[in-house]
């Protein structure tokens, strides 16, 4: 598979130059990292064979995924491909030996000329693509993207054809971002193949793809996809700053991207929406937002993201408004549940007990007659009990999930009532909580619930509801203050944006969306034509005459 | 601009829950009130549409001279003070009454003024974005406890009669404290040059004070429907009192708590709108370049300020007796903005265009 990625703006990091400079030989073991590295960049490819070989074999170390295949240029001029195991297409490989073997031989003089050989492997080649190089290091680098490299005896450089044939995982439905309706492709490991994923679903050429190379270990490439003339540009030379700012080692993850990119690094709430989807990708691109990809993480980044995408999964927009409206509204809720039930049930508990009903109120007491703990105590032993039956959920082999499960409903939970240890009012709670809080479709918000909610349950016991408005006020006033590539987090909820409430909590019909986010498309803001909403058309099949004989 | 015309909604509406006096007619008095607070509205935003670009530090030292100018907006840096001491300590009352009962009054406070100044510190901007997610509670809460007030109200309406039986005295004196409470507004003269329209102010501010005065005659009619002239007068939070008596099903009583804390969102920007016009006012009278520096100091100050100005709520109570808070608070107001629009009418009539210099 062809790997042909527009190289917009590609950047070579240096390793941190911290020791004193040692000069000397890379081939010693008393060189570290970053000297070797530097001398490696130095290095260039020498004129006999042999000697070229044998350097690039030390320089890795004799490592055994290096390929050699020597052989004589029409059984005359010594010569020898250069490839890394398992990366190469084997019948590109063959085909190079063929042409250089045995076809050559049509081109007269090539043995004196050695312009006329370059050309000849230029043309007779039915390969991609054919770059030169002098360079160690760069030779190296070109292989590991599985080129093969054509070394000749007598030549300084090599020629490096394009025989990538790199294993990929299948395209597979996103496993933590499962739907019930809408596309089940989601994004691999391969840059590549994402970005084919999103260019099959925006076909124009407005469709730019911009890409960095972070990392000068890993040397991972970062694409940022945007549409061209619809992304704000000012935002877009933020992110291009902030991606060239990085200076690291290693880009191992779009997570790594992340943490160097958001504009407010002390914050629990995910400033980028990351996601496995293609659709929602290409949905945010199109509504004036940047993608981000990274090379070998399927997770990709959206941003600028604010608050609601987090509480929005593509099934809304594929069934009809109000049924996506109603499961956004049900997110909603069991955010709020999510965040404050725990701490509002130790505040009523201890302090407001007023606000109960009689008969509510006279029940959770009996169902809290000796119970040994205080409710606070009750509360954050199964917060943190349920917390980590949770965390080992995850981890668990699928043969042993059902374990944990009846491990944590029947002993802990059943037992712990009949034990009298906790009382059952709580275990309602806290599973009310639980369950309401996987209703969010996105990981890294749901989890900031979840740590939110000990903070409320702790502000709780100790100012009772008032503590709960005070802490309610600190989040608004740090969400309100938080933006992501310079947008309003909260927006279109504050600073409100009337037309953008289309899409928030109620989902307006697709025909009545007619405009772009107002903040994020303003240079297009017009999506569709207006009036499109359909209507019955003059001609009904009860019309037809006859209509009841036909019944064969 | 659009976020500035929720944020003085909510600070109108504020002292609608605290006042309701003039007994029987207190409804007459809230829409007499209008006129009066109209008129105060238009002095303090009025000025400040002649000078768009430059808060009341700038503007009144350029009508009347540096330090002429510093010395009048002491006084406004006063009313801010007082504005959102007296706010926190009538919030931290409420609660205090209404359900933590043996909270101490100075640690309600504190917490209050902890939360407005984070809220300064991080600017007007997020000030009206929170205003911006906490209007629709305050909206929804005061609506909500009015539309479940109504089924009661209509069986107590005789409590409403006689109309005006005392004459029209009472009833303009039991207005002065509704038209005074517009001191609140003073924050326009600082927040007038960041909003997107400065010149539109004045009408936005008028709007958002015919919302709150039929609000507030609503909220008259209502508490003095269901709880009677004289005991509508006579307790403290008149109000909260009414929302206490809210009972639809066994399931919705006794809310008056939600009530309490959705004001207290409201309380919440106006204090942080208080604090920020406070020290911005005052780091542009010293002379500082920004204004962040001086909330940590500036808090302290409210805290105190509100902990120790009133040793309890009768004593509050008694601020907004027309005969002590009407002047008082009155003054505030018209002082400094009277100086300057005198110098600037001066100026005017010397030929000159003041707004120009």
């Amino acid at each position: 598979m062809g790997c042909r990625i527009g190289i917009g703006k590609v950047r070579y990091m240096r390793i941190h130059r911290r020791k004193k400079e040692k000069t000397g030989d890379p081939l010693k073991d008393n060189m570290d990292l970053s000297q070797r590295y530097q001398e490696v960049q130095k290095m260039k490819l020498a004129p006999g064979l042999e000697q070229t070989l044998q350097t690039l074999q030390q320089v890795c170390g004799y490592s055994q995924d290096i390929k050699i295949r020597r052989f004589n240029i029409n059984g005359q001029i010594p010569a020898a491909l250069v490839y890394l195991n398992d990366m190469v297409n084997t019948l590109s490989v063959e085909e190079i030996l063929r042409v250089l073997m045995v076809d050559i031989q049509r081109i007269e003089g090539w043995q004196k000329d050695r312009g006329l050989l370059r050309s000849a492997i230029k043309n007779l080649l039915i390969i991609n693509s054919i770059e030169e190089t002098d360079s160690i290091g760069e030779l190296f680098y070109k292989m590991t993207y599985g080129n093969t490299a054509i070394l000749v005896e007598g030549q300084a450089e090599a020629f490096v054809c394009g025989t990538v044939d790199i294993k990929n995982r299948d395209i597979s439905e996103p496993l933590s971002e499962t739907n019930i309706r809408g596309p089940r492709d989601g994004f691999v490991e391969s840059l590549c193949i994402n970005i084919t994923l999103i260019r099959r679903r925006i076909r124009v050429p407005h469709l730019w793809i911009e890409t960095f190379e972070i990392g000068s270990l890993t040397k991972t490439k970062v694409a940022v996809a945007y549409m061209k003339g619809l992304a704000d540009e000012k935002m877009l030379e933020e992110l291009r700053s902030r991606l060239r700012r990085i200076e690291t080692d290693a880009i191992l993850e779009s997570g790594d991207i992340e943490q160097y990119i958001e504009d407010q690094p002390f914050t629990l709430f995910p400033l980028t929406l990351r996601t496995e989807r293609p659709d929602l990708v290409c949905s945010s691109i199109l509504s004036g937002r940047v993608a981000v990809l990274v090379t070998g993480s399927p997770h990709v980044l959206v941003l600028p993201a604010d608050f609601s995408m987090f509480f929005q999964a593509s099934d809304d927009y594929y069934e009809k408004p109000p049924q996506g409206s109603f499961v956004r509204i049900l997110r909603w809720i069991g955010a709020i549940i999510s965040v404050f039930l725990p701490g509002f049930y130790v505040a009523v508990v201890n302090f407001h007990q007023e606000l109960l009903p009689t008969t509510l109120l006279l029940r959770v007491t009996a169902s809290r007659e000796g119970v040994p703990f205080p409710v606070i105590a009750e509360i954050l032993i199964m917060e943190v009990l349920f917390e980590v039956l949770r965390e080992a959920g995850i981890r668990l082999p699928v043969a042993v999930g059902p374990a944990i499960s009846i491990v944590g409903a029947l002993v802990l939970g059943e037992a712990a009532i009949r034990a009298g240890i906790v009382s059952p009012a709580v275990v309602i709670v806290i599973a009310m909580t639980a369950i309401a809080n996987f209703s969010n479709p996105v990981f890294s918000m749901a989890i900031v619930l979840r740590i939110l909610r000990f903070a409320f349950t702790i502000l709780a016991v100790v100012f009772g509801l008032f503590g709960v408005q005070f802490g309610m006020l600190l989040l608004i006033v740090h969400l309100c203050s938080l933006r992501s590539l310079g947008i309003p987090y909260m927006s279109p909820l504050a600073p409100n944006i009337p037309s953008d409430m289309k899409d928030n909590f109620l989902l307006a019909p697709i025909w009545a969306r007619t405009t772009r986010p107002k903040i994020l498309g303003r240079r297009e803001p017009g999506r569709q034509s207006p009036g499109q909403m359909p209507h019955p058309g003059k001609h009904s099949l009860d019309d037809i005459k006859g209509g009841n004989q036909d019944k064969n | 601009m659009l976020f500035m015309m929720r944020t003085t909604v909510v600070i109108a509406l504020l002292p609608v829950l605290t006042s309701a006096d003039a007994l029987q007619d207190a409804w007459v008095s809230a829409i007499v009130s209008f006129f009066g607070a109209a008129f105060l509205v238009a002095m303090i935003a009025g000025l400040g549409a002649k000078f768009p670009d430059l808060t009341i530090v700038e503007y009144a030292q350029k009508l009347i001279g540096k330090w002429p100018g510093k010395a009048v907006c002491l006084i406004i840096i006063w009313a801010f003070l007082v504005i959102a001491a007296t706010d926190t300590r009538i919030y931290a009352e409420a609660l205090v009454i209404g359900s933590l009962t043996e909270t101490p009054i100075p640690f309600i406070i504190f917490s209050t003024v902890i939360v407005g100044s984070v809220a300064a510190y991080s600017g007007l901007e997020v000030i009206g974005r929170a205003a911006d997610l906490l209007f629709p509670i305050f909206v929804v809460m005061i609506v909500v406890s009015l539309a479940f007030a109504i089924p009661d109200a209509t069986t107590m309406g005789s409590n409403l009669e006689p109309v005006l039986a005392r004459g029209i005295g009472p009833v303009l004196r039991g207005s002065i404290i509704p038209t005074v409470i517009i001191a609140q507004y003073l924050c326009l003269t600082m927040i007038i040059p960041a909003a997107n329209q400065p010149k539109k102010a004045l009408g936005t501010a008028l709007w958002a004070l015919t919302g709150s005065t039929m609000v507030l005659v609503l909220v008259t009619l209502a508490v003095t429907a269901i709880l009677g002239p004289h005991q509508g007068s006579r307790v403290v939070f008149p109000f909260l009192s009414m929302v206490r008596t809210i009972y639809i099903s066994v399931f919705l009583e006794r809310v008056e708590m939600f009530a309490l804390l959705a004001w207290g969102f409201g309380i919440f920007i106006g204090v942080s709108v208080s604090m920020y016009c406070g020290s911005r006012a005052l780091a542009q009278v010293l002379g500082l370049d920004d204004y962040r520096p001086l909330i940590g100091p500036l808090a302290v100050i409210w805290g105190t300020f509100s902990v120790h100005s009133y040793h309890n709520l009768f004593q509050l109570r008694t601020l907004f007796q027309p005969k002590i808070g009407g002047p008082y608070i009155l003054s505030l107001i018209l002082v400094p903005m009277g100086i300057l629009w005198a110098a600037y009418g001066i100026r005017r009539l010397a030929g000159g265009k003041p707004d120009e210099e």
